[in-house]
């Protein structure tokens, strides 16, 4: 049994007081709740995960290895001793898996950190359409931040690294796999990268392909068929050969050479670096975000927009401006809440759009750094939907929490996302639509290497007008969030008497508000 | 969280009647109204709706008529038809409002205020009377709470102790398997479990080495082992008092604690300890009396082999208070406190009362101890010294009647008895202690928005205007109060964020209980929990700013992060109100030409949702 004020609330069943707020069984409460469960539930669902893999080590199950409270102490009994010893060898088991590396999995990197440094980004990014035929805009390439170039072609290519084509045509090296630092660096960490040093021109290594070819195909046979793994004990003339053109590079090197200061061209910040790869790790699909992403349909609707500011401003105007020191309430008789609130009625209230019309510039560092897309199988590096999160990354030592500008200039760079449709006018989703917000963005805050994931969204409490509930009929406004559904039955209501609470078990409503305000 | 009541029929009261605001929940009581009809108005203003006019109900139609002549003939008076009087305090920066029909309808209509005694509805005068057993006291909020509290405290207690018993359960088990004698028939409650455990040892060759270990880490200093797991010694021993069933395992903190490791360091004392321990110590003062502390204590002043701790555990006092009367040390106070001691007893006649966890025969059982005989020479000195952290006399385990220790009490008893069983105080003979306060931002909120409000100036006791009213709020946001007025005044940004909420209707109070500087009701505490705590977030985007000197609002990461936990523990979602505030020339000129309120215009106010999200359940 857990109790609501257990150290962890969300380990709990969730409090009945969570349940006042909304009518629904999936109510946003459980997002909190949620949201509290972070990193706990986490290392016991990856183990559970681990060791559905190793099925086939007999005593292990998933279920050796469960979720479950902690023992903080040892009670003496032999069951909680064999638990514990079973948990400890299940971990063992995990952890005593050889690791191999077959050889379609491994390739070679060879780190060229200034073969793109000319290149210029802008035609990339508008001009490779013809993809499979398709006009499709290529992601933004970041070309110039490219550094590793890998030899053949392995599966993490179809998530990673970018062939460039376009611009660079008589250039060797094009059409070719070239990974981003944080792409290496990745790699490397994984095992799946053999990250070399060259000694010799690229040219040498890389020579221009005799005709030209096919575009992404480029076969490399000499270097296909290198690969340690493979070549247990070559001949000697091979590894002789080997280390001709260059030599592999420890793990430490490849940080020293891949991470240095943000904005360093063919380097990322180690910050970033961990917030990309904890999210790789994590399943996800995280590509580096262009510099600026357009906003597509945001001219045509500029016309639009102005069009109603216009009108919108002439009725200001009309309405009298209160008294110097008030009462903003006028005197006298009312009929109704709305007519008392909608003079009360004086700071500006935001009303979220879809379009800006002058988008705030984002701030450094408060900008989008990555594109987050949850894991999928449809996903391509070249070919995949609008991203699910924007990712901006910050240092918890190098910055604060955002000033008004610099958060709202960061939101304005993420893409319309309202609330979703169905929970438009239910008032049981009140709390949902405003905790969603109007668009969102997602921030990494990076303490020392603890990655702090926050979801920051744009507020609209000015779309919801508390007040126009109050002016039930017979004048007193209705029950609880709940009460107020049975407005609906026909007839004028009785009285508001045992209509909900407010508190406790309401009926489950179906959603028949009709709004009598006015 | 509250459970709902049945609500008896609703009674006829019109709404926001203030006589009608009774509410109770003894089931005998006279008929409960419902709080929507308490709590029916949303502001202090009133609403006047015609009825409904149906087309296929020409009755309708008359009722429509008679009641807009009705109101035409006979107007009702033009709202806000009361106007609630309010007096400045500037001590406490807060507005006083005395009269007790403006209190209940400022609290009900809006839920503005908040009492100076209780957490926000004014309800002291009730706690106090049903603190002292009148039927008039009524269940209030707080004590609701408190018994919550309380249920969760003894069912975390229970679960613990089910899981102790479930331990000592498989120990039994384990040990019955060890010990392969005939005698052991009895059926074992982990029967599968057990031969499974024996076949995953077979299986697991490392499994077979803990074994020993634990088994001896678990009952290392025995005096006289038990190899077949029965209950450790001091279990045994008590058995002999009655109140310990023969063979049940120690399963409680008191009993664990008492188990050979501790028992080293206070031998003498578990035996007594046994005899009452009867509930689970969940009380401050039974956790006290556990023989941790009380072994440290023992040991200190050296009166180890002379302390009764039963007495002690019995009343509800820590063992400090024997022990320093013992020592003679608080000699020298016994004459202020004794005086302290009968200056108490008026204020708090629940010293009268009865305690509910001591009877009699534990006293008169506890008055036998060496303490007694030498306490009558210096009674009084106990008091002093006495150990309480519980500030909720009524709820647990003691009363500020209790006796700190047990040779106090005996010659005063019996008057206090015969005093406790008279009448019960009523609210008459209660002065109400608690006064309502509103907070600058909520009085500005009803002089200015609403009209209701008048508040008057505490010297000269006239009203003060709302001009007055507002550079008084905001010279004494500062401290001490300022005189160099500007934009960013606290006051300024905090009302600009409590009319904003307001004027949308929700009901906006002071969050700092929550860590956060307003929490919005959507319709009021009584209803609902609040979802949303603000946090106000100055903001100074406008470029004019720069002549000017402003507090540069720098929040640090584990600021916010630490703000958003605690929210997110309660249940609620953290909401940054970013105010934009106006250059002082923009704002200067608005209050020029139209006022605060052409001047709050110039404000601007965006609300950022903010919240953490887990990597791990978004995939």
């Amino acid at each position: 049994m857990a109790l609501d004020d257990d150290d962890n609330p969300a380990l709990a069943a969730p409090p009945p007081t969570a349940n006042t707020t909304t009518a629904t069984p999936d109510a946003p409460a459980e997002e909190t709740a949620e949201d509290l469960l972070e990193d706990e539930g986490a290392a016991a669902q990856d183990f559970r995960v681990f060791a559905s893999l190793f099925k086939k080590n007999t005593h292990i199950s998933a279920q050796t290895i469960r979720k479950g409270e902690k023992d903080f102490e040892s009670h003496g009994t032999q069951l909680q001793a064999d638990t514990l010893e079973q948990s400890r060898a299940a971990m063992q088991e995990v952890l005593s898996y050889t690791r191999i590396h077959s050889g379609a999995n491994l390739v070679r990197g060879w780190y060229f950190p200034g073969w793109w440094a000319d290149y210029e980004e802008g035609e990339e990014w508008q001009d490779s359409k013809a993809e499979d035929g398709k006009k499709e805009r290529k992601p933004f390439g970041h070309i110039r931040d490219r550094v590793v170039i890998l030899e053949g072609s392995s599966t993490s290519t179809q998530n990673l690294g970018r062939a460039v084509t376009g611009q660079a045509k008589d250039r060797p090296g094009r059409g070719k796999d070239w990974l981003l630092p944080e792409e290496a660096l990745y790699l490397v960490e994984r095992g799946s990268l053999d990250l070399w040093w060259p000694t010799k021109e690229f040219g040498e290594i890389f020579p221009p392909p005799p005709a030209a070819p096919v575009e992404g195909e480029a076969p490399q046979p000499e270097n296909t068929d290198f690969d340690p793994s493979t070549q247990p004990t070559g001949a000697s003339e091979d590894e002789e050969d080997e280390y001709v053109d260059g030599f592999p590079l420890s793990l430490q090197a490849a940080y020293a050479l891949l991470i240095g200061l943000d904005g360093t061209r063919g380097k990322i910040s180690l910050q970033k670096f961990q917030v990309y790869s904890n999210l790789k790790r994590c399943g996800y699909n995280v590509l580096r975000a262009p510099p600026n992403p357009p906003n597509p349909n945001q001219s045509s609707y500029r016309l639009n927009i102005t069009i109603k500011n216009f009108f919108s401003s002439l009725l200001p105007s009309f309405t009298p401006s209160p008294p110097k020191s008030g009462p903003l309430l006028k005197p006298g008789l009312y009929r109704s809440y709305n007519q008392i609130f909608s003079q009360l009625s004086l700071i500006e209230r935001h009303i979220p759009s879809p379009v800006l019309p002058f988008p705030l510039p984002s701030i450094a560092p408060y900008e989008i750094h990555f594109l987050v897309w949850k894991s999928s199988q449809k996903w391509t590096k070249l070919r995949h939907p609008s991203p699910d999160f924007y990712l901006s990354v910050v240092d918890a030592q190098e910055s604060e929490v955002p000033q008004m500008e610099e958060i709202l200039g960061l939101l304005e760079q993420t893409p319309w996302a309202p609330p979703k449709r169905e929970w438009e006018g239910n008032h049981g989703r009140l709390y949902a639509r405003l905790k969603n917000g109007w668009r969102n963005v997602l921030m990494a805050v990076v303490d020392h290497g603890v990655i702090n994931y926050m979801r920051w969204g744009e507020g609209g409490f000015g779309q919801e007008r508390i007040y126009e509930r109050f002016d039930g009929r017979n004048g007193s406004y209705r029950g609880g969030k709940r009460g107020g559904r049975n407005q609906g039955r026909g007839g004028r209501g009785g009285r508001g008497g045992g209509r909900g609470r407010g508190e406790g078990e309401g009926e489950g409503g179906i959603d028949g508000r009709v709004k009598s305000t006015g | 969280m509250a459970t709902v009541e049945p609500t008896v029929s609703p009674a006829t009261a019109p709404p926001g009647d203030s006589s009608k605001t009774v509410t109770t929940r003894a089931p005998a009581g006279p008929p409960r109204t419902p709080l929507n009809q308490i709590y029916a108005l949303p502001a202090p203003i009133r609403t006047f709706p015609l009825p409904a006019f149906y087309p296929n109900n020409p009755i309708s139609l008359f009722h429509l008529v008679y009641a807009w002549l009705r109101q035409v003939l006979s107007p009702p008076s033009k709202e806000p038809s009361v106007i609630h009087i309010g007096v400045w305090d500037p001590d406490t920066c807060s507005v006083h409002v005395p009269d007790p029909a403006s209190i209940r309808a400022l609290w009900e209509q809006g839920f503005f205020g908040k009492g100076s005694l209780s957490r926000s509805e004014p309800n002291w005068l009730k706690r106090e009377l049903a603190r002292r057993g009148s039927p008039e006291g009524k269940t209030v909020s707080e004590v609701r709470t408190e018994s919550r509290r309380e249920e969760r405290r003894l069912a975390k207690w229970e679960r613990a102790r089910a899981e102790l018993e479930a331990i000592e359960r498989q120990r039994l088990a384990e040990a019955a398997l060890q010990t392969p004698s005939p005698v052991t028939t009895e059926p074992r409650p982990e029967t599968k479990s057990a031969p499974e455990e024996e076949a995953v040892s077979a299986k697991l060759p490392p499994l077979k080495l803990p074994k020993p270990v634990v088994k001896s880490f678990s009952m290392p200093k025995l005096k006289n082992p038990v190899p077949t797991g029965l209950p450790s010694p001091p279990l045994e021993n008590g058995v002999s008092n009655g109140h310990v069933a023969h063979g049940k395992p120690p399963v409680g903190p008191a009993e664990i604690l008492a188990l050979p490791n501790s028992l080293a360091k206070i031998n003498g004392t578990l035996n007594n300890m046994m005899l009452t321990e009867l509930r689970p110590p969940t009380g401050p003062a039974e956790l006290l009396a556990l023989p941790n502390s009380a072994a440290d204590l023992v040991t200190k002043s050296g009166l180890a082999s002379t302390v009764n701790v039963s007495g002690e555990q019995v009343n509800g006092v820590s063992p400090i208070d024997g022990l320093s009367g013992h020592t003679g040390k608080a000699s020298a106070f016994a004459h202020t406190v004794g005086d302290a001691q009968e200056t108490h007893k008026p204020i708090f006649p629940e010293d009268l009362l009865p305690t509910p966890c001591c009877t009699p025969t534990k006293r008169s059982a506890t008055g036998s101890s060496v303490q007694d005989k030498e306490e009558p020479s210096q009674p009084v000195a106990k008091r002093q010294k006495s150990v309480r952290f519980s500030p909720q006399v009524e709820s647990t385990t003691f009363n500020r009647g209790d006796p700190p220790s047990p040779g106090l009490v005996s010659p005063a008893e019996p008057a206090a008895k015969s005093n406790s069983f008279a009448v019960p105080a009523t609210a008459l003979e209660i002065q109400d202690k608690e006064h309502f306060q509103l907070a600058p931002e909520e009085a500005f909120f009803l002089a200015f928005s609403l009209g209701a409000l008048k508040v008057i100036d505490p010297k000269t006791r006239e009203p003060i205007s709302n001009e007055r009213l507002l550079s008084l709020f905001r010279s004494y946001s500062y401290f001490p109060p300022s005189a160099g007025l500007r934009p960013d005044d606290p006051f300024l940004v905090h009302y600009a964020v409590y009319h904003h909420f307001r004027s949308l209707g929700w009901v906006p109070r002071h969050g700092i209980k929550f860590g956060v500087d307003w929490i919005l009701y959507q319709r009021g505490p009584v209803f609902d929990h609040s979802e949303f705590g603000l946090m106000v977030m100055p903001a100074f985007s406008d470029a004019r700013w720069e002549e000017y000197e402003h507090e540069k609002p720098k929040k640090s990461w584990s600021w916010l992060m630490g703000v958003n936990r605690v929210l997110s523990h309660v249940l609620k979602s953290l909401v940054l109100v970013y105010v934009d505030v106006p250059p002082p020339p923009v704002f200067d000129e608005a209050m020029k030409e139209g006022g605060i309120a052409a001047a709050l215009k110039k404000y601007k106010i965006r609300e950022v949702m903010v919240r953490r999200f887990s990597v791990n359940r978004n995939r």
